[in-house]
């Protein structure tokens, strides 16, 4: 499950990159209704890995705070609704009740997807190949579909704040959601291209991946996390901020 | 219609709805939970914090009402004690008065007693030493008889 031998074979190194650029070759069934991209099996997964770990959280953990923190696991989570909450509060100190609760589904999803590429899970394509699932980000309709909320989530800010005059504001940025999604997918792909080179090539997979797929992945899921967060809450705040 | 780079605007959509779940699902599940124990714990903690102003303005108050208190009981006290020593040297004056006045008295009397003794003493002298004459007189009547009372009688004529 973790490692798959097989799976890089199939393809020569160009095959590879090309398909982990467009995801035009591999495509995985989805519950056998269409073919969708490997990006977005991975994205459901993540999506119930976490839910299913927040209702845990919820059910058993919540129930147990205690007003001093005993747990570490109580401050860590604290920490980082905090962190999430404070940044949303420093960025948009009008209205910051909804951009607080995006930006940390937002953060969560980068962060955490982002390190998803690091299970190695395996899925099996429609041609029947076995290939690894990428981060949900690094297909490119992914990461479209987050610029462009983002964006929507930043006009429609504007316009319950300020009305008319929020969205014109906000669509000044037009150029927003493009680089917004292409940033994010950019980023996301390096990292992909990246690791799946190293693994590509037998003599590569020893040792290396340790630092690069461990350390570099770590350090963009920080990195994208918080230059979408950052992005969203900042131009967020503007939208929303009330006129003079 | 096909897009470039495999864009599929079906795809953008389940990524759409996949994240927006999320998103709800995190909000409901630990985003939402955790703010409010973090606003629980802060609402009590600034009760608490008000609670001890409150009663750290409350002892203010009473140790400032405390002090005035003091301070004017000190200064009734202090008021008390001049109108006492007052009303001391008022009553130790007229308790001297009243003793030169009974002295005055005393004196007097003293001096009237005395002068009513002498007054006595010099009758009853008087009555004595006329006791005396007449005594004496009767006993040279009775040793010298009829010739020395002649001879007295003479003598008291003569004079």
């Amino acid at each position: 499950m973790l490692t798959n031998t097989q799976a890089e074979k199939h393809e020569t190194v160009k095959e590879m990159m090309r398909d982990a650029v467009l995801h035009d070759v591999n495509k995985i069934s989805l519950f056998g209704f269409i073919d969708v991209n490997p990006g977005l099996i991975s994205a459901i997964v993540i999506t119930s890995i976490l839910l299913i770990t927040a209702l845990i959280i919820r059910i058993f953990v919540i129930p147990k705070f205690k007003f001093i923190p005993t747990s570490k696991f109580q401050i860590l989570l604290e920490e980082m609704v905090g962190l999430f909450d404070n940044f949303a509060k420093q960025n948009s100190p009008h209205r910051n009740n909804f951009l607080g609760a995006y930006i940390f589904g937002a953060g969560m999803y980068i962060f955490f997807g982002t390190l998803f590429e690091l299970l190695g899970l395996q899925a099996i394509t429609t041609m029947g190949h076995s290939i690894t699932l990428p981060a949900p980000l690094s297909d490119i309709n992914g990461a479209i579909a987050l610029g462009c909320l983002s964006y929507s989530v930043i006009v429609f800010g504007g316009i319950r704040a300020n009305g008319l005059k929020g969205l014109v504001h906000a669509l000044k940025e037009f150029s927003m959601p493009l680089s917004m999604s292409f940033r994010l997918f950019g980023a996301m792909l390096s990292g992909v291209l990246v690791t799946e080179l190293v693994y590509y090539y037998y003599r590569l997979s020893f040792v290396l991946p340790i630092i690069v797929a461990v350390l570099f992945t770590l350090l963009h899921a920080t990195i994208q996390t918080y230059v979408l967060v950052m992005l969203t809450a900042s131009t967020y705040g503007s939208a929303t901020k009330p006129e003079e | 219609m096909n897009i470039p780079l495999n864009i599929s605007w079906q795809q953008i959509l389940l990524h759409l709805f996949n994240f927006s779940i999320l998103t709800l699902g995190l909000y409901i599940l630990l985003y939402n939970p955790v703010k409010n124990f973090m606003e629980q714990r802060k609402e009590y903690y600034n009760k608490l914090d008000k609670d001890a102003n409150d009663k750290l303005n409350e002892a203010k108050e009473l140790e400032i009402t405390y002090e005035k208190r003091i301070a004017d009981i000190e200064k009734l006290i202090e008021e008390r004690k001049a109108s006492a020593a007052q009303e001391a040297k008022l009553e130790a004056k007229a308790i001297l008065k009243d003793a030169e006045k009974k002295a005055e008295k005393i004196l007097l009397d003293a001096q009237q007693a005395a002068q009513q003794e002498r007054a006595k003493i010099l009758e009853d002298t008087q009555e004595e030493i006329t006791q005396m004459a007449i005594s004496a007189v009767e006993k040279l009547l009775a040793q010298s008889s009829s010739g020395a009372l002649n001879q007295f009688l003479d003598a008291v004529k003569k004079e």
